[in-house]
């Protein structure tokens, strides 16, 4: 998938800023982050623990608006959207994978999956989504009834099928072993080659920077330097 | 100084501020009305103890047709007697200006050779009439008050026919009309009737009783008995003409005071109970929950060395806050309600003054039952949390494990959604959350069922008792019984359409062990006035021989139609009969017995005797009959039924607006405490999920649908409980507060319903709303964050 786009950039990011003030101290959490992110990649976040890495994540899945800055999607303007417009861009273009899965308990896996199929405009059935991460065999189990790496990949097949655009993952291996990390990675691979959809994953182990087209560093709130991989190394084999 | 731990609890308490408020709100409906009530019985047994005793309030009451005043040392003599008073009691009529319909009353005798021994006046202005000064009274307050009469006014009176110009001296209470109404009647017509005190020796002139008395009431000695001082009475007085004797249980306004008594404990034990119950549950639910999220913290403060104790001192206090804002709340309403509540009283009971006074103990009761409740109500979930080794407490909770719902395993899956489903695993997995709430909201359903149910009887008795029951304009009775001519007179008064006579005995109609004091009344066959009724409302005729009696007499003598009671008449010759009871009445106000009047006058072995008569009136000409009726001799009484009607709607419509005033905020507080207090539980277990919804891209809308589902569906649940709920608690009420003079039927309307389901929905509703803006400021960045 590296290479040429020839659609132009999904996400088109200039000078973007993020401030929190809390209390009499202002933390700038993005400081003036220039990017461009492009159909089909998959591109790996790295930073240590507050780079701003989650909060460029979260400008992205419109969950926030940056303090200064423009941040468009497919040339539409995230940075001044209200809350109906950014509820409506989460629903119909992004995909979330959280680090602690956060699957509704009470929900088998398929019905985890429908939850967000009935609200979409396209999505394909939760049972092809739940085959697309290998859990065809675990459709009637509710969370508590299936391991760590499961109930994650779980949450993949909830991100995408609705078939997003874009497929944001926040440590989606933080709270897994090697192995099972693992195959959760295969899934998003799996799902970044077979649909096409724009992958971010961020985390704080190099390891996985590997598997990406492009692995953006971050430090500070800046983006202290951009790794293009010539070649994506497969999930199946990083190690560590 | 407050302790770390102690300004822990002040901020833990700040953050969920709504829900400690909700809770106590509901706790404090229990603890008002336990409050207020025990307040008033207070009030009113200390009030009435003070009275009687000060106002040396008698123990026996007989009336008599003539006795001489020489009998009055035989009966003082008596074993056991106290005191004696012989008094002469009469009734009066009066035309009084400004009124079409007349007034009526009772006239009582003051001594004059001796002082008042019993029932002694309160005199709340003027004097006494001077000794041997004639055509002074003293009026009673009630009256006065409702007329307007001062000291120095004269008024007319109709006293045995003869009219006399009285002027009204002094204004006073007496001990033995606090409950101020005609003999019979469920409440008190201040304008229709009134008390009247006079000189014994112009009395018993004006009455044709000289030197004789026609009432006595007498003192029992401490410790005595009083039967055998009654039947020792009933013996001396027989050759006078005496009635049986009847002691304070049977007198008619002590009577009303113990039945408000006993309606108050019933009240300040019930509702209480049904409330608390509540609140304890919303506390155990709360305070788990909070002990749920602080599983952490507790772990860490038994790491610091904490001991267990100490901790779960720290939980329960959080029950002492609940308990305290119950309390206060509670305190200071049932104060509120309290004092309202006395201030209606004083429409129906007469007290030189009824003050609202605390009941101390009751509160000191409250705040033990209440903090007993609540400390139940923790135990559990504080036990849970010092049980845990702090290793194991500072790990999270093991997620929740869910199965699918019972109906989803009988198949019916497909017709759910996600939500749905949702919602029904969640109430599975906690039944009995699911149950008490939904308890409470059945609760919040039955309550404002009571005061419809109990407006709806009011109508119902009135339509009844006064439309179709009593269908006279007029019931006019006779100072004592006389012949046909007596009759004859009532018939031909103006405007008269229908007259129908009547003859009414006293007797007590015994049956085995059980007997009861009331007028037999005789109605000539085929009564188009006063009619019995049975059930469906349909007249029942008037058997040639034997009895028809109310269904609430036949219970309380333990008869049942066919069954023979021996009725013994206390008038004339006194004769005992064995009388078959032929059919049951069905009505709702005093207790009534009839029987043919033929029948009832060869039982007394008389001629054509009449009491008084029932009259329908042209209403064109009833000035004209109001008139005229005055002039009558020897009238006693003219009840017009229209004014009763009037007057006994009139006197409910407040009491009943207060009640669904009551009834109505309290369901709304139950309604809404329980719903909010559900709804923020649900919202801080499922916060995460909800969190998680949003930022998937469901809308505010599409979230709080999740949440409401759960709710409403228990909601939905609740109705029909609490509709059945509210039937049963407002039969529960009128059966306690069925009593000889008023029994009201339970009428259960869709209205009252509908109101009810109103009342909560909206509350309910509300309620939701407000909750459902929390899910607006859900912290969606927090979801992607550790596990909290």
């Amino acid at each position: 998938m590296s290479g040429a786009f020839p659609n132009g950039p999904l996400f088109v990011g200039r000078g973007l800023t993020k401030v929190y003030v809390s209390g009499e101290v202002e933390v700038r959490a993005l400081d003036g982050v220039d990017l461009e992110l492009y159909p089909g990649e998959l591109i790996v976040l790295l930073g240590a623990s507050g780079s701003g890495k989650s909060t460029l994540l979260n400008n992205l899945g419109g969950l926030d608006v940056p303090t200064s800055g423009t941040l468009t999607y497919r040339g539409r303007d995230l940075t001044h959207a209200d809350e109906e417009d950014l509820t409506a861009f989460r629903r119909d273009a992004v995909g979330f994978v959280f680090q602690f899965y956060n699957l509704i308990p009470s929900l088998t896996a398929r019905e985890n999956v429908a939850l967000i199929t009935e609200i979409a405009r396209d999505p394909m059935a939760p049972e092809e989504a739940l085959e697309l991460v290998g859990l065809g065999d675990r459709m009637d189990h509710f969370p508590s009834q299936m391991s760590g790496g499961q109930q994650q990949r779980v949450a993949i097949a909830r991100a995408i099928a609705k078939r997003p655009e874009v497929l944001l993952c926040d440590e989606p291996t933080g709270a897994l072993d090697v192995k099972t990390g693992i195959a959760v990675l295969e899934a998003i691979e799996k799902v970044n080659r077979d649909l096409g959809t724009l992958t971010v994953i961020i985390t704080h182990n190099a390891v996985m920077a590997e598997m990406a087209d492009r692995v953006i560093h971050l430090s500070d709130g800046k983006i202290s330097h951009i790794d293009r991989n010539p070649q994506r190394r497969p999930a199946r084999s990083l190690q560590w | 100084m407050l302790s770390a731990l102690d300004r822990k609890l002040l901020r833990d308490v700040g953050r969920m501020k709504g829900q400690m408020v909700a809770v106590g709100l509901v706790m404090a409906c229990g603890l008002a009305m336990m409050i207020m009530a025990r307040s008033l019985i207070l009030s009113l047994e200390v009030t009435r103890a003070e009275y009687y005793e000060r106002h040396r309030f008698a123990d026996v009451f007989c009336d008599l047709k003539r006795a001489p005043n020489a009998l009055r040392e035989r009966l003082a003599a008596i074993p056991g007697v106290a005191a004696v008073e012989t008094r002469v009691k009469e009734s009066v009529r009066m035309d009084l200006p400004g009124m079409v319909e007349p007034a009526d009353g009772t006239i009582l005798s003051l001594p004059e050779d001796r002082p008042m021994q019993l029932n002694l006046l309160h005199l709340r202005t003027g004097r006494y009439p001077e000794i041997g000064k004639a055509n002074e009274i003293i009026m009673s307050e009630a009256f006065a008050n409702a007329h307007g009469f001062r000291p120095g006014d004269t008024v007319e009176v109709i006293l045995r026919g003869g009219k006399q110009k009285l002027q009204v001296v002094g204004i006073a209470l007496s001990p033995e009309y606090v409950f101020e109404a005609r003999p019979g009647q469920a409440l008190p017509d201040n304008r229709r009737f009134g008390v009247f005190w006079m000189n014994e020796r112009d009395l018993a002139t004006a009455c044709d009783l000289d030197g004789a008395f026609n009432n006595v009431v007498v003192d029992v000695a401490p410790g005595q008995d009083p039967a055998p001082v009654m039947a020792e009475i009933d013996r001396l007085l027989e050759p006078y003409g005496g009635l049986i004797a009847y002691d304070r249980r049977d007198h008619a306004s002590a009577k009303q005071l113990d039945d408000e008594i006993a309606i108050l404990n019933a009240l300040s034990i019930a509702f209480p109970i049904v409330f608390l119950s509540i609140a304890t549950f919303m506390t155990s639910a709360v305070l788990a929950r909070v002990i749920r999220l602080q599983r952490e913290q507790i772990a860490q403060l038994k790491a610091f060395g904490y001991s267990s104790a100490q901790v779960g001192w720290h939980y329960l206090k959080f029950s002492f806050v609940i308990v305290a804002i119950g309390l206060v709340v509670g305190g200071l309403a049932g104060t509120k309600l309290g004092h309202d509540v006395v201030r209606l009283y004083h429409k129906f009971f007469q007290f030189p003054s009824l003050t609202f006074h605390p009941d101390y103990g009751a509160i000191g009761l409250a705040f033990v039952v209440s903090s007993a409740a609540s400390f139940l109500g923790v135990l559990g979930a504080v036990r849970q949390a010092v049980k845990l080794p702090p290793a194991q407490a500072m790990r999270p909770e093991p997620p929740a494990d869910f199965k699918p719902s019972l109906l989803e395993r009988l198949g019916v899956q497909n017709l759910f959604g996600p939500s749905m489903r949702m919602a029904l695993r969640n109430l599975e997995r906690k039944p009995w959350q699911a149950a008490f709430t939904t308890l409470g909201l059945a609760l919040a359903v039955g309550i404002p069922i009571v005061p419809g149910a109990m407006r709806d009887g009011i109508n119902f008795l009135l339509d009844f008792q006064w439309t179709h029951a009593q269908r006279q304009d007029v019931t006019v009775s006779l100072i004592e019984p006389t012949s046909a001519s007596g009759f004859s007179d009532l018939r031909h008064l103006p405007g008269v359409i229908h007259a129908e006579p009547f003859r009414s005995v006293p007797a007590r109609l015994r049956f085995g062990h059980r007997s009861h004091r009331l007028a037999v009344t005789g109605v000539p066959p085929g009564t188009l006035l006063n009619r019995a009724l049975d059930r469906h409302g349909n007249p029942l005729p008037i058997p040639p021989d034997g009895l028809l009696i109310s269904a609430k007499l036949a219970e309380m003598l333990g008869v049942k139609p066919g069954d023979p009671v021996m009725m013994e008449v206390q008038e004339g010759r006194r004769p005992h009969r064995s009388v078959p009871v032929v059919g049951l009445i069905t009505d709702y106000s005093g207790l009534s017995a009839y029987m043919d009047i033929g029948a009832l006058r060869r039982l007394m072995q008389e001629g054509s005797t009449v009491n008084g008569a029932h009259l329908s009136v042209d209403r064109a000409r009833w000035k004209e009959f109001l008139d005229e009726v005055g002039e009558v001799p020897r009238i006693g009484g003219i009840n017009i039924t229209s004014a009763l009607k009037e007057s006994f709607r009139k006197t409910t419509a407040e009491s009943i607006n207060l009640i669904q005033g009551i009834y109505f905020l309290f369901s709304v507080i139950v309604a809404f405490g329980v719903v909010y207090n559900s709804a923020r539980i649900a919202l801080s277990e499922r916060g995460r999920d909800l969190a998680t919804l949003r930022v998937v891209g469901f809308t505010n809308r599409e979230v709080a649908g999740v949440m409401i589902g759960e709710l409403a569906m228990l909601t939905l649940f609740a109705l029909p409980i609490g509709l059945w709920i509210g039937g049963q608690l407002a039969n529960l009420i009128v059966i306690s507060a069925s009593t000889e003079t008023v029994r009201l039927p339970l009428i259960l309307t869709h209205q009252t319903y509908a109101t009810a389901v109103l009342i909560v929905l909206v509350s309910a509703g509300f309620s939701f709303f407000v909750v459902s803006r929390r899910i607006r400021n859900l912290d969606l960045l927090e979801v992607l964050k550790a596990r909290e």
